[in-house]
């Protein structure tokens, strides 16, 4: 299987004002295409800090970090902003929709700065929307929707330019456990159509979801391990996005 | 994009309407002077030019100075210098005449009215048309025998004589230089003219009529000034030149320096209505830029506390992957399109202001499309110039921490 995410004694020094923290510490990390991962930890362990370099939405203060066989270190602000648009979907804890904009609007943010054609977007706009259940809703604000289902919004909007790498930063972390749930097996069948992805959580039950359990302390990978009998999807889900309205 | 990037600006806009309207007050004040003030300049230009066109934009009159205190005789015009002078000008010098003009009463049976009675030659017609609507004009037997035929204007015939038809034939007296004369009316005329024309001049209560030119020829043939019409075809520059040479043939010929020959000119006077309505469009650019300037500084705040404002979205679509380009040009496009629906704004206002004074004073009023087209450009400028600062900012933001933006 090919590597994807590749991190090599990956340091990031925050500085703050006379303060400096170490958010991470020396992380050696390698995740292969068609991964499903969760990351755990206490909080302030530096599971975003990972993250937001893993996105390259941040860069590292020392050490490597090769993204599907690219070093990312280095690039301009306008490069990351291209391999954030190419190759990362993020999905975040608070949602980040666009209010003002109809959801399947939002869902063609990506699209835009991808330059495609207003034709083609809204098509793969809607085919998105249909894929997390939300056909009905695409001319409503975010703000008239539940939480799940502008998280499933989000969701959407991540696939958009169909990245190789999906982010989600205690993606449940706003929501109830059912709809924890539902989100959670959303994941679970992107991750069955081959897709890699990565979630942040400190809930126990929802890394059960996922294949493999890193879990970081004080800014130090400090376990990785395998996880090998992966809660089962529900049989009732169906195809994906089936029962989630 | 670029439309997209208008839709989402005009939603921006949208979802603060009052916000809006207030930032872009300035913006609608500035245009809307300057366009108002700038129509009304162009309105005035357009009267007088309609006037002048109407009373002949290439006549003038040529006298002796009143700056001169020994006026000699030769000073004076004669019939046969004005006749020399058609030869030595020719095509160039169209009409020439006394330019005198006497008041006075005809009386019929019906009412009286005061008239103006101007001395033209033959030839009037061919510089000031008018339409002959009964009988003829007069002509150059007329002119040579003096004799005391006339033409009038047709309002004045149905006033007195009950209908143009009516009135050629009809005699009447009046007194000429202190010698009662006896007058036949030979012709009715009417005259064309513009709106602007009509309305300055049709409040006179005088009638009009024309008599052979050399019936005012008093005292004693001596003309103390010449009336001229150069050649309608002529340029701005050769009109020019055609009043220099003028002035300074007749100056010579009589012994004196040009400068002690007074000549005035239709010409001379548009363009001083012209310097002083660039004076007032000078000044109204000086407001306008003023109010502009307030009104950019306007936008430019209430710019920045959109991007403060919007924070998280900035650090989301950055996410998502929009370059720093990408974001510059959204907040340009907002600040852009604020500020060219502010302008859009002050035109309507200002052209619903002008044509509702237009229409109490019935003027027709001129509101040119290109500055129309300019005034929408700029401010779609200034909302540009001034959303540099903002869009930048927000470009600039870093997406971590305006995604941790609470
Ligand atoms: N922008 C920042 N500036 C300074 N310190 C930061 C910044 N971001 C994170 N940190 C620090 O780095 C450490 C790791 O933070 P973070 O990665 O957000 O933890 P987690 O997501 O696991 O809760 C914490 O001590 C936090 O205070
Ligand atoms: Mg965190």
């Amino acid at each position: 299987m090919s590597e994807l995410i590749r991190l090599e004694d990956l340091v990031k020094i925050y500085n703050t004002g006379s303060l400096r923290v170490l958010g991470l510490n020396k992380i050696n990390l390698s995740i292969n295409k068609g991964e499903f991962v969760s990351i755990m930890g206490h909080s302030g362990s530096g599971k975003s800090t990972l993250m937001n370099i893993l996105g390259c939405l941040d860069t590292p203060t020392l050490g490597r970090y090769y993204l599907d066989g690219t070093d990312v270190a280095g690039m301009s602000p306008d490069e990351l902003s291209r391999i954030r648009n190419k190759k990362i979907g993020f999905v975040f804890q608070s949602f980040n929709l666009i209010s003002r904009m109809t959801i399947l609007k939002n869902v063609e943010v990506p699209l835009t700065y991808a330059r495609v054609r207003p034709s083609e977007r809204r098509r793969r706009a809607l085919e998105l929307l249909e894929l997390v259940g939300l056909s009905s809703r695409i001319d409503h604000q975010p703000n008239e929707l539940s939480g799940g289902q502008r998280q499933r919004v989000a969701i959407a909007r991540a696939l958009a330019n169909d990245p190789p790498l999906i982010l989600a930063d205690e993606p449940t972390g706003n929501l109830d456990s059912q709809t924890s749930i539902e989100i959670m097996e959303l994941f679970a069948r992107l991750h069955q159509n081959g897709a890699t992805v990565v979630v942040v959580t400190h809930e126990e039950n929802i890394a059960a979801y996922t294949d493999r359990i890193i879990t970081f302390n004080d800014g130090r990978l400090i376990s990785d391990r395998i996880n090998i009998a992966p809660t089962a999807l529900s049989d009732t889900a169906g195809a994906l996005g089936g029962r989630m309205s | 994009m670029l439309i997209e990037n208008m839709k989402m600006a005009l939603s921006a806009l949208r979802a603060n309407k009052m916000r809006s309207f207030l930032t872009m007050l300035g913006i609608i004040i500035g245009i809307g002077s300057v366009i108002a003030i700038t129509s009304v300049g162009d309105t005035m230009r357009k009267m007088f030019s309609d006037i002048y066109q109407d009373v002949g934009v290439t006549q003038g009159y040529i006298s002796i100075s009143y700056r001169i205190e020994e006026v000699r005789d030769s000073d004076y015009f004669t019939m046969d210098e004005m006749e020399s002078y058609k030869e030595v000008f020719g095509d160039r010098l169209a009409y020439i005449d006394s330019g005198n003009s006497v008041t006075g009463e005809i009386v019929t049976d019906i009412t009286k009215k005061n008239f103006y009675f101007y001395g033209v030659d033959y030839n009037y017609i061919d510089v000031q048309p008018v339409n002959i609507v009964y009988g003829r004009y007069l002509n150059e037997g007329d002119i040579l025998a003096r004799k005391p035929n006339c033409v009038i204007d047709r309002a004045s015939a149905e006033e007195l004589y009950g209908s143009a038809g009516a009135a050629v034939g009809r005699t009447f007296r009046i007194t000429v230089y202190g010698n009662v004369t006896e007058f036949n009316i030979i012709g009715v005329f009417e005259k064309e003219q513009s709106a602007f024309t009509a309305l300055m001049t049709g409040s006179s209560a005088n009638g009009e009529a024309y008599i052979p030119w050399t019936l005012l020829t008093w005292p004693n043939d001596y003309i103390y000034q010449c009336h001229f019409f150069a050649d309608p075809d002529m340029s701005a520059a050769e009109l020019e030149q055609f009043n220099e040479d003028f002035a300074a043939y007749v100056a010579k010929t009589k012994n004196r320096e040009p400068e002690d020959f007074y000549i005035v000119t239709a010409q001379s006077e548009m363009s001083t209505v012209d310097s002083m309505l660039s004076g007032v469009a000078a000044a109204v650019a000086g407001i306008a830029a003023i109010s502009l300037l307030v009104g950019g500084i306007g936008i430019m705040n209430i710019m920045l506390v959109s991007v403060t404002e919007r924070t998280r979205e900035i650090g989301t679509r950055k996410a998502l992957g929009a370059t720093t380009r990408d974001i510059m040009i959204q907040f340009l496009t907002e600040s852009a399109v604020l500020s060219a629906i502010g302008g859009i704004i002050g035109i309507g206002l200002a052209a619903g202001l002008v044509s509702i004074l237009g229409a109490i004073f019935s003027l027709p009023v001129v509101i040119k499309p290109y500055v129309v087209l300019m005034a929408v450009g700029f401010s779609a400028m200034v909302g540009i110039f001034f959303g540099i600062y903002p869009a930048r900012k927000a470009a600039q933001r870093d997406p971590i921490i305006a995604l941790r933006y609470e």
